[in-house]
Formats: C-alpha cells, structure tokens, sequence
C-alpha cells in the first residue's frame, strides 16, 4: 500500500509491505497513525506557522515556558548535537533563514518575519530543562528545527510501521527503510543527481536504516545571491564546497543532523567528523566529485 | 568521538519512546488530527512591505494572543500536559516589547468545508491532490496521483567516478529536499474549487 501526502514543505511518500499477516484495515490504520506523526510534530515544531507550539513558545523572553513532548525532544537533541559541534549545528540560525527569505509558510504563503530577533543569538542564549521540560530563551531569537523535525517525524512514523514485513517512508529525499522491499529484499535507493533531478549518481542497499541528504541545490535564496537553505550559523554564510552530503544513521533525527552538521562543516573537517562518528556517507563535491565514507 | 555517536543514537530512541508514550494517552479520534490551524488562502500575491499590526487575525497584542490560544486549543489532550500562561511575562528586552513575530498576510476568505481535488502539472508531470477544508483551514493534503516520471537514461559522466548505467527506475530517491512547489498548483486548484463565491 503507498499513500503521499504534504507536510513540512514535504512530499511524505510512505509504502507498506505488510506481509502476510496483516489486513488491509490494520496496514491503513498504521498508515494514518505514521501521517499523524508528521502532523504532530509539523504543529509543534514549525518555523513557518504563528500558531505551532514553537512560534508561541519562542514569543516569551526571560521565562521558562513549559512545552509538549513532540517539541521538546527534538529541541533537546537539537541542542546535543549543538553542543557537540561547538556551535556548527545551531538551530538559532532561524533569523538568518528568515531574513534570507526562507520565511513562507508552504501552503499558506504567508511570511514570517520576527523583527525583534536578536540576529547573533546562538544555542548558548537558550536553557532547556528536562524537569519541568521547559525552554527558556535568554535573549529573543528563532529556533528552526529544519535539521531535526522532518527526522524525528519519520523516525515517530517508521515506528507505526515496526509490525510489518517492510515499509520506506521518503518525506522530501530524507528516507526511514525498514524491513524489505517487495522483492523481499533490502530497500534500492538512489541518490539524486545534484544537477539533473532525474538521475542518480549511485544506488545503495537499506534495511532498517534511515538516509538523509543535505544539499545546496533544492533551495536557493530567492532573495540573496549566493545564499541557500543550509547557512554556517557562525559566519552567516552558506557552504559552497559540495553539493550535497547524504548520511546513512540508524534514526533518521540523527542522520539528518549529521548530514547538516557534516556540510556545514565541509571539506576536510566534515569528513572527519563523519568518520569520527563511525556513519556512512556519501558527498557530492562542487566540481561533482564523490567522496565515499565508511566502506559505503 | 564514537562514544558521542552512541550518545546521540541513544537520544534518538529515548526521544521517539518518550513521545510515543505520551502519545499512547491521546485518544484517536479524527478530531484530534485537525492540530494546526492553516488558513486556506487562495494564492493572492504576498503584501510587498510588511504592514503595522496586520490586517489578518495574527495581531501582535497579548489580548489577541490569549483569544487565538484559547480557540485553537486540541482537542484530546494528554493528562500529563502542562498549561501555557496564557498571558507570556513580559521581558525586559531592549525594545523593551516582547519578541514580536508579525505575520504579513492578507486576510482570508471563505471557504465550504469538505474535500476537493485539484490538479497540477509541470515538466515531469501531473499531480492530483485531495485537500480537506475545515472551518477555513486547510486540515490535510494528500496525493491522489502523482503521475511523474524518472528517465531511464545512462548518468551523466562524473570526473573520476564510474559511470552506474540504470537497469530499471529507481523509484526511492535521497536527494536534498526537494520543495512542494509543483503541488502548489494543484493546492490553488482545489482551494479555487471550495471557495463560497
């Protein structure tokens, strides 16, 4: 069974391959607790909404705002990862997105536009407290959950899917392949060709795994030349060394962190980090070089 | 740096078994999947400068703040889930305001409620969608057909690397995230289709 819908700026494809013992009623139900996923973590974590749990909790300074589940677990790996770059990965970069254009809300088009952000705020103005699982914001800033949200939906929804003999969720080219395919063989998937969408460079073999790409060539700035959706959160710039990093992980929340940090990273010292962290990767360099990690 | 990759793995599963109990406590119910309120806006051209205050429903004042909360609120709560202050304290910033997020917007027109299918195409294709419209909102999108196509040609030649010839289409593609632009048509089609003229 395969169903597509929208969320998060996303095309969320997810197949199931049930398996023998499963009914059609039981694969549907999964498939609409998997989607539910996605639409609770989409209101709880969007940039782009005045009325997600994250937009209303980031208008109070100073305060401790207790928050949901959905957002706060996210936010806590968010800021492990910040910490554990030293600032590489930083979801404070969201007003820099902002004021680069990426501000529209994907069905609505409506802009978001945060006036009063204090544009050189970074992870260390934000104290997350698992207590009264709260978030506190310091100084006023945007938290975008880009690098994490999309990642943690697919990992909630590959979890619905657990039961079956196989299923892949693909939302936007980040992809969860658990089981096998229909074949009965472990998932085929291709990694897109940064410069013709419809090919692919090479083809790997997943099974329970989640693979995530990160990569300049989706989503300039329509407003600012040289600038697209990936920005260094400490030099305000966007990466130009490679085209595209994918990153294989065993939850997608951490292969789509690790494939952000690693470009943001680049050349020599993204490499390393990816071998440091013992992942699989494959990067598309700007001259359309490849460069494999991990025995990939 | 290995022991930091096991940390994180371990975050992952504590996250996802963290919400995935939460979760086991709401009911569910159709209802409670209508989460965010998304107004169906027909694709009117964006205001150029933002304008003070808003014409839309997303005004600045705390007064606004607490009625949108208050009408917006899920249905099916969790048991465990804490209260907002409806009111946020207000902070000592420089501007001395609060953190002000200004939405520019037009103001939203009507819509019937029920599900409409639209249509879209762009050079790969033609896309279907069925969007579901609830009270001005648009509650679900989903692809009905999705009729586009990957070509089965050799890839191009990349420097130092050996060519993969594809046998058949690969139909699972990791790539960066590619926007929902050419569904946007099909979106605007469906919304055209469900306004109350």
């Amino acid at each position: 069974m395969r169903r597509t819908k929208l969320y998060m700026d996303t095309v969320v494809d997810i197949q199931v391959i049930p398996g023998s013992t499963a009914s059609l009623e039981e694969v549907e139900a999964a498939i609409n607790r998997a989607f539910a996923a996605f639409q609770k973590v989409e209101q709880a974590c969007s940039r782009f909404n005045p009325d997600s749990e994250l937009m209303q909790a980031i208008q109070t300074i100073r305060t401790p705002v207790p928050i949901s589940a959905e957002l706060f677990e996210p936010l806590k790996f968010a800021w492990e990862v910040a910490k554990g770059t030293d600032g590489a990965f930083d979801p404070t970069v969201g007003r820099k997105l902002e004021m680069h254009g990426f501000s529209r809300d994907y069905l609505t088009g409506w802009e978001m536009d945060t006036r009063s952000a204090d544009a050189s705020a970074t992870y260390r103005d934000v104290v997350l407290n698992a207590r009264g699982r709260t978030l506190l914001l310091n100084k006023p800033l945007v938290i975008d959950l880009g690098a994490v949200a999309k990642g943690f939906a697919i990992d909630l929804a590959a979890r619905e899917l657990q039961s079956f003999s196989g299923f892949l969720i693909n939302a936007g080219g980040d992809l969860y392949a658990g089981g096998l395919n229909e074949t009965g063989e472990p998932w085929e998937i291709g990694i897109q060709h940064p410069g013709q969408s419809d090919e692919v460079v090479d083809i790997l073999r997943l099974t329970n795994a989640a693979i995530c790409t990160s990569g300049s060539y989706e989503r300039p700035s329509e407003q600012t030349p040289g600038i697209h959706h990936l920005i260094d959160p400490r030099t305000g710039v966007s990466p130009k060394e490679w085209l595209s990093c994918s990153v294989i992980a065993p939850f997608a929340m951490m292969a789509d962190a690790c494939s952000t940090t690693a470009y943001i990273l680049g050349a020599d010292r993204g490499i390393e980090f990816l071998k440091g962290m013992e992942l699989q990767g494959m990067i598309i360099t700007s001259d359309l070089g490849i460069e494999r990690i991990g025995g990939i | 740096m290995a022991k930091m990759s096991k940390k994180w793995v371990a975050l992952c599963s504590a996250a996802i078994a963290t919400v995935y109990a939460a979760g086991l406590y709401t009911t569910e119910s159709q209802a409670s999947l209508d989460l965010l309120p998304r107004m169906a806006e027909a694709g009117r051209p964006l205001a150029a400068a933002p304008t003070q205050g808003g014409s839309g429903q997303y005004k600045d004042s705390q007064a606004d703040k607490a009625t949108k909360k208050a009408s917006h609120d899920h249905t099916a709560e969790e048991p465990t889930k804490t209260v907002r202050p409806a009111i946020p304290t207000p902070t000592k910033a420089a501007s001395g305001t609060l953190q002000e997020t200004k939405v520019v917007s037009q103001k939203p027109s009507k819509y019937n409620d029920g599900i409409y299918s639209g249509f879209g195409s762009n050079r790969r294709g033609s896309i279907e969608v069925n969007v579901t419209i609830r009270k001005d909102k648009i509650t679900d999108v989903e692809i009905s057909r999705f009729g586009m196509s990957y070509s089965e040609s050799d890839v191009v030649g990349l420097p130092g690397e050996v060519l993969r010839k594809q046998g058949a289409k690969v139909r699972n593609v990791s790539g960066a995230t590619y926007s929902t632009r050419a569904f946007k048509e099909a979106v605007q089609d469906a919304l055209s289709q469900a306004r109350n003229a």
